[in-house]
């Protein structure tokens, strides 16, 4: 009998012990044998032992065939042959794949996933196992985005990871978020993270240029929809961050798409719709109040005047109105998604495939955001030795703003509560109350002028891999990141008191990206005991920003908005362009023994066209190492204890991020003189300017309990940043007003922890995640000749000071309010030889007891920095039932409520907040609000005061999302695999003192935080959806 | 192993595509210059001394009515900071008009332009170049000018500055050494300047005629009567610098570009100064004229109701610069052009000249083409004496009313030496050495080589 060799295996196949299964099963041809069996099988969990209902259970044929388990965890499986596989996959479990043998029954354990230690996680150029990282990583999963309805990457992260403070500029949707990684490090260079996505490092400035008078600008991270997001990871320390270099000091936020997997087409189609209103709203005086309270300032006026007509004359149907503007300018937003994706695959090519729509008003009257997003993944293998692949996404936004902050009578926020109520929101004649007594009108605002931001955007990466000799990888990317930007602005003639005067504006920006690169991966096994990586590379990326742009006056009709409309085309016009380059080389090398002693050291220079010719490139190493003392035999046999790891890490990375030319000098062209075209020096040279250095030292410890049902982890950092880039001012006599020098030094240190807990197993589970952040931010050293008094003035509110933080509130103390002239027993005076102050006046903090209340007795009146923040989540389920309730904090921060002192002084005819009510009347009156007085000549309320800082420290119930799955029975009678319906609510409930609108607020995006001037409002929002799969 | 060259081969030559030589890192700015090399064309230096006149539309644009009136007696605030410290004589190194930055931009600017229009012309020798680097000295002497009549001893800075390797930290120098470079720069300008430059550009140009106006500005500070005399014949001369009518007084400010002006600062929409926050802000600007001021307007004299609001008791609008009947209550600055010197002020100025010389006919005849224009009596050296006191006391009080609230009134009190004897009874002011303004404390932070006027220590 002579057998040829398949027909000995096939012979073999059917006889020899299932031992030699597998290694037979990978050399018979598919098909071979086709014989089918019924399989009976129960899942269950790995540590709980207990039963996982719903449970998708997926056979590898042609059909796809697809089951889930029932209440005991069981499954059967009718057409199985032996040799295909089964895969198991379970929400919060990780999957795993089983192939069919000769049993008929299987017991299948999953494990949760943050069990998952062995789980990769993203890092600069290659992925890292979870167990052998060695820097500060945290990572934020698509299980964790899903249970949100945010649009956009940066808010997810608010209170979901640990060193990572996220505050917003503005509730308008789409507006911009401040995001701070281990706190401020500099002073001028801008202090948001490197974004990357995909290996592409993006734009996350806001390019807009018109941005009406709102401070803020907009957030171009919105422009990545989150759900096409698999996993967001915030790389900390300089152990991971230094492989991007003169980038990295500010941390780096590595966004991962979701890709394709080979398997039968997985269609998703998320559609849900909202409501929001505004989450509170702030009590203002009605129209007889507001009357009494300015009639009040006339009095003890320096040189008495007659009230102004608006006042007293309550017949005039100009004047006779009582508006609740807050009600006419807000109100019940509607929003809708619809999210759509398609992802699947074969073993040569997989793809991803997903669309968005978004549609979302703001709780502003006509502002709205419209954002398309379209993205396509696709992997291909076209040898055993090369794969190619693509990701491409285009997004095309819509943003109807509102001028929202801004100063004077242009924003709409300030004016909405300041208006006075008696001021009629109609003329006589019915036309729209545009303009009155300087006071625009905000609903007129809101509704007719333009305000309108149009974008769209490519991100795009191409890579080809090549597995050029066993253990040696070749990687190259071409990236691309191109916004291109329009924007129409336009303040018609209604709301203007010239007649017959409006003005419109348009620009046009574009900002490109364009970045190669190329690397060399290496990794070897030695003996299974030292395990080596390396990575090799160099990278070129170049920038360029460009921006065209009219501006024009008297339009003919405010009905034609276009330019072509407008008879004065103003002389300033522009049309501007820089552009950056920066080349790169950089590497890595990781060690680590039986996976017990980890060590890792990376390094990168990057050479920026920005700096100075004489310190072009830079040089940012760092080193870490890790010892994983679980794995010592003494621990090991340590029931209770599941895992443990030490690491440490120090490195120093750069930040690069000042003007393009700075170091050159400037003549700026567009110093016109009347229509004389005009250019003037106005940037001195300084050849010597480079980066701004931070060395950074981090202490980690992570540790496992009880089979890692509990999992703790924490860092201890210190950050020291030098060389900061500062414009150092100049004598005038110089005819600049700086000098932008290496100069100044910051610190931040600070602690984290995280835990995460499974509560409760079985059959109702309950897990929890919690993170603490403390960072203590210190300028440790400032220019000397930049100090008056000791410290640097930085805007109207805040100073910098040596062994301060950053957002340190400086002024006048207010003690209350004097009740009685005589009160004053010091006689304390306005100035040298000034008035005495008497009652009703403000009791100021005499600091220096000279008696007179001037500069001098400024100090420091409140500090902007939380003493800790973060988040704690909560999931249960049960059956068919999942909840999440997310919190998130911030404790021991002070907010200046700039708006409150808006209103609540007296400037010419504004409306008063009802704090005003309880104001000082007359001698003897126990008041903590002073008198009302116009001009007053002691600047009573214009002083920056610890009257207006307020604790802002709060507890958010920021996110609840209940999901109900529909049984896989039930749903596959309607021809779906999966049905899930979902109820989510968003910032329910604040608990705070702040009175203001929101306590998460930042006016600024600059150094000038914790500063209320009245931002976009949040809002509270309710969506339901409905997640169908096919 | 040929498959191991082959792929090595494809890495290295992807690799080369990203390799890069470091020329790639030299990026020239592409919308501005990098201040090495600016000046290389004729166009660059023209638009680099337009950019000197930016700089001058910002110099005066907040502070021009605080320099010229705010400590004089013409005018009376209720508003806090500058105006109040001003008009209470209560300076201190902290209020805004201290600061003197937008000068030395002015100086700054004038002074690049100085050194490196001749490069930009090469070899050329044209009439373009000529007038640009004449108006570029007239405006560093213009800002001089100013800096010495506010500051006194101030440094002064003729080199531009290119880097740190420069002294940043100078000295003062004297007012007689800062005043003969203004002398020198000015003369400069009247060579080289045009007599006129055809269009709307005329009156918002340095002329000649500017120059010699400026100079006689100048003569009168020092007290040269023959010297400005001189001057301000060579502006008078010329036929284009002619007093216009009383219909038309008002529309020197409001249209601008009369022909009475000789030089304003020109403004426009976007380029806008804040002439109506001083002066007619609804109820609410800086400035009302004083009741002392109101009180010395002669009976019948037509520019009353031109002046301000005179229908109020308590008049809160300055008319003057918007026209009659003006009335606006938004705080939206203004697009109207600051008349720097004009016909009137140059007459009078040459009447004061000749009245110190004791030519008294010639002085008398300046005086009254602005009485009679103004419809009052003209005046003989007998009933100026009894209704002035004296004949420059008189053509002091027509300098008050004609020009009041022009930026003059300070300037010419501290020039007679009446400022004391004339503000003491209002805000007490004692001592010749408060007459300047202190230097802004930023500055002398800045500066340790600065010493802070003495008054003020």
């Amino acid at each position: 009998m002579k057998f040829n060799a398949t027909q000995c295996k096939l012979w073999l196949s059917y006889y020899v012990p299932s031992l030699f299964f597998l290694h037979v099963l990978l050399i018979i041809p598919a098909g071979a044998i086709a014989q089918q069996k019924t399989i009976i099988g129960k899942v269950i969990d790995a540590v709980a032992k207990t039963p996982l209902l719903g449970v998708t259970v997926k056979l590898e044929d042609k059909n796809g065939t697809t089951i889930t388990t029932d209440k005991q965890g069981g499954f059967i499986l009718e057409n199985g042959t032996i040799g295909q596989s089964l895969t198991f996959s379970f929400v919060g479990y990780s999957s795993q794949t089983i192939k069919i043998d000769s049993r008929t029954s299987y017991t299948i354990a999953l494990v949760a996933v943050s069990n998952m230690i062995e789980e990769t996680v993203v890092v600069g150029y290659g992925r890292q196992k979870k167990r052998n990282l060695t820097g500060a990583i945290v990572s934020v999963g698509a299980a964790e985005i899903e249970k949100t309805t945010l649009q956009d990457p940066i808010s997810i992260l608010q209170g979901r990871a640990a060193g990572v403070q996220v505050s917003s500029n503005s509730g308008a949707p789409g507006g911009e978020m401040s995001i701070r990684v281990r706190g401020s490090s500099s002073l001028n260079s801008g202090n948001n993270p490197l974004f990357v996505v995909d290996g592409i490092p993006l734009e996350s400035n806001s390019i807009s240029s018109l941005n009406g008078t709102e401070n803020s600008g907009l957030n171009p991270m919105a422009d990545i929809n989150p759900s096409d997001i698999a996993s967001i990871e915030i790389l900390k320390d300089a152990a991971s961050t230094a492989i991007y270099g003169s980038r990295a000091a500010n941390g780096v936020v590595m966004i991962t798409t979701k890709r394709g997997a080979a398997g039968k087409p997985e269609v998703i189609l998320n559609a849900n719709a909202g409501v929001s209103s505004l989450t509170r709203k702030l009590s203002v005086l009605n129209a007889r109040q507001y009357r009494e309270a300015v009639l009040d300032s006339y009095r003890g006026m320096t040189i008495p005047e007659d009230p102004f007509y608006t006042i007293i004359d309550s017949l005039n149907p100009m004047n006779n109105g009582d508006v609740d503007w807050q009600d006419e300018l807000m109100r019940t937003a509607k929003q809708y998604k619809l999210d759509l994706s398609v992802r699947g695959g074969n073993e040569g090519t997989k793809y991803a495939w997903s669309s968005s729509y978004l549609d979302q008003d703001g709780v502003i009257l006509n502002s709205n955001y419209k954002r398309f997003t379209s993205r396509l993944n696709v992997d291909f293998t076209i040898s055993d030795r090369v794969r190619i692949g693509q990701s491409i996404s285009y997004t095309n936004a819509v943003n109807n703003r509102t001028n929202a902050a801004g100063s004077g009578n242009l924003s709409i926020i300030r004016s909405l509560l300041i208006r006075p109520p008696n001021m009629s929101m109609y003329l006589p004649d019915g036309s729209l109350n545009g303009y009155m007594i300087g006071q625009r009108n905000p609903v007129g605002m809101a509704l007719f002028s333009t305000n309108l931001n149009k974008s769209n955007r490519i991100i795009g990466s191409q890579y080809l891999e090549i597995d050029i000799y066993k253990d040696l990888k070749f990687r190259n990317n071409v990236n691309l990141d191109y916004i291109s930007m329009k924007e129409d602005e336009f303040m018609p003639s209604i709301l203007d008191y010239r007649e017959g005067y409006n003005s419109g504006a348009v620009r046009s920006s574009g900002n490109l990206t364009w970045g190669n690169e190329s690397y060399f991966t290496y990794t070897k096994n030695v003996a299974d005991k030292h395990h080596i990586g390396a990575v090799l590379g160099m990278s070129f990326q170049k920038w360029r920003y460009d921006r065209t742009g009219l501006n024009g006056e008297y339009f003919p009709s405010d009905d034609i908005r276009t330019l072509n409309g407008a008879s004065v085309i103003s002389n300033q016009g522009v049309n501007v362009a820089s552009e950056h380059a920066m080349l790169s080389y950089f590497g890595r090398v990781t060690y680590d023994y039986e996976g017990k002693y980890l060590l890792e050291f990376n390094l990168r220079t990057d050479g920026s066209s920005r700096f100075g010719r004489e310190r072009r490139f830079g040089f940012f190493p760092s080193a870490s190492a890790g010892w994983r003392f679980v794995e010592e035999e003494s621990i090991k046999n340590l029931g209770w204890l599941s895992d443990g790891k030490l690491r440490f890490s120090l490195g120093s990375t750069g930040n690069e991020a000042i003007g393009d030319y700075t170091s050159r000098g400037e003549f700026t062209l567009g110093t016109n003189y009347l229509d004389f075209s005009g250019a003037a020096p106005t940037v001195m040279p300084n050849p010597s300017l480079t980066w701004e250095n931070t060395h950074q030292y981090n202490l980690g410890l992570e540790l496992g309990f009880f089979n890692n049902r509990i999992l703790f982890s924490t860092d201890a950092y210190l950050k020291k940043t030098k060389d900061l880039l500062y414009n150092v001012p100049t004598p005038g006599t110089s005819g600049f007003e700086f000098i932008t020098q290496n100069i100044g030094s910051i610190e931040n240190r600070g602690l984290e922890f995280s835990l995460q807990t499974r509560n409760l197993e079985g059959a109702f589970r309950w897990n929890t995640n919690v993170n603490i952040s403390l960072n203590r931010n210190k300028v440790t050293s400032l220019p000397k000749n930049l100090l008056t008094n000791g410290h640097i003035q930085n805007g109207n509110f805040h100073i910098l000071k040596e062994g301060l933080p950053i957002g340190v509130f400086y002024g006048w103390s207010f003690l209350g309010v004097y009740a009685r002239d005589e009160d004053n027993t010091n006689k304390l005076t306005n100035g040298a030889n000034g008035a005495v102050f008497v009652g009703g006046d403000p009791i100021w903090k005499d600091v220096n007891n000279d008696k007179i209340i001037d500069q001098n007795d400024r100090e420091i009146i409140g500090y902007a920095e939380p003493k800790y923040f973060g988040g704690i989540s909560n999931d249960f389920s049960y059956k068919n039932f999942h909840l999440n309730v997310f919190f998130q904090y911030a404790v021991g921060n002070q907010i200046y409520n700039e708006l409150n002192h808006q209103r609540n002084s007296i400037v010419r005819y504004n409306n008063l907040s009802t704090d005003a009510l309880n104001r000082w009347r007359e001698q003897g009156d126990q008041t903590d609000f002073p008198r009302l007085i116009r001009d007053d000549p002691k600047q009573s309320d214009s002083r920056v005061q610890s009257r207006w800082v307020e604790d802002g420290s709060y507890l958010k119930l920021k996110n609840v999302n209940l999901r109900y799955s529909f049984d896989s029975a039930w749903s596959k009678r309607i021809g779906l695999r999966k049905l899930d319906a979902f109820v989510t609510a968003t910032n329910l409930v604040t608990w705070t003192k702040y009175t203001g609108f929101d306590p998460d607020v930042n006016s600024y995006s600059g150094l000038r935080v914790g500063l209320d001037e009245g931002s976009y409002p949040q809002s509270r929002t309710f969506t339901f959806g409905l997640i169908f799969g096919l | 192993m040929k498959k191991l060259f082959k792929y090595t081969f494809l890495s290295i030559l992807f690799l080369s595509v990203t390799s890069c030589s470091n020329s790639l890192l030299d990026k020239e700015p592409i919308s501005n210059f990098s201040g090495e090399g600016y000046y290389k064309k004729p166009s660059d230096a023209q638009a680099g001394v337009n950019g000197i006149y930016n700089g001058l539309q910002a110099l005066f644009r907040q502070n021009y009515a605080y320099w010229g009136e705010g400590r004089a007696d013409n005018v009376v605030t209720r508003h806090a900071a500058d105006p109040a410290a001003l008009q209470q004589n209560t300076l201190t190194p902290i209020i805004n008009s201290a600061r003197w930055d937008n000068f030395y931009t002015v100086i700054s600017r004038a002074n690049y332009a100085i050194k490196y229009i001749p490069q930009a012309f090469g070899a050329e020798d044209s009439e373009l170049k000529k007038q640009l680097l004449g108006q570029a000295h007239a405006l560093r002497a213009l800002a001089y000018f100013y800096l010495v009549r506010i500051w006194g001893e101030v440094p002064l800075v003729i080199e531009p500055y290119e880097g740190l390797g420069q002294e940043l930290f100078v000295q003062k120098n004297t007012e007689a050494e800062v005043l003969a470079k203004v002398e020198e720069d000015l003369m400069l300008a009247t060579e080289n300047c045009a007599a006129n430059y055809s269009g709307a550009g005329n009156r918002v140009l340095i002329t000649k005629g500017a120059a010699y106006a400026f100079l006689t500005q100048l003569y009168m500070w020092q007290k040269k009567y023959a010297r400005a005399i001189e001057m301000s014949e060579k502006v008078l001369e010329d036929p284009q610098y002619t007093l216009v009518s009383i219909e038309d007084w008002n529309n020197i400010f409001v249209k601008g570009s009369s022909a009475e002006s000789i030089f304003e600062v020109g403004y426009n929409e976007v380029q806008t100064n804040n002439l109506r926050i001083w002066y007619a802000m609804g109820s609410d600007s800086d400035y009302v004229p004083s009741t002392s001021f109101i009180a010395s307007i002669e009976p019948g004299d037509l520019r009353k109701p031109r002046i301000y609001d005179v229908s109020q008791v308590q008049p809160r609008k300055i008319w003057k610069f918007f026209g009659q009947g003006f009335n606006d209550e938004s705080p939206e600055p203004s697009s109207g052009n600051i008349v720097l010197t004009r016909v009137a002020d140059i007459v009078l100025l040459k009447a004061e000249a000749h009245a110190h010389l004791n030519q008294t006919v010639e002085a008398l005849d300046l005086l009254n083409s602005i009485r009679i224009r103004a419809g009052l009596s003209a005046l003989d050296q007998n009933n100026a004496s009894i209704q002035f006191g004296s004949l420059l006391t008189g053509i002091l009080h027509e300098r008050s009313i004609e020009l009041c609230f022009e930026g003059h009134r300070w300037f010419d009190l501290v020039r007679t030496g009446t400022a004391i004897s004339i503000m003491k009874p209002i805000n007490g002011l004692s001592d010749n050495r408060n007459l300047l303004w202190p230097i802004h404390e930023g500055e002398l932070l800045k500066n340790p080589n600065l010493k802070q006027n003495e008054f003020y220590r």
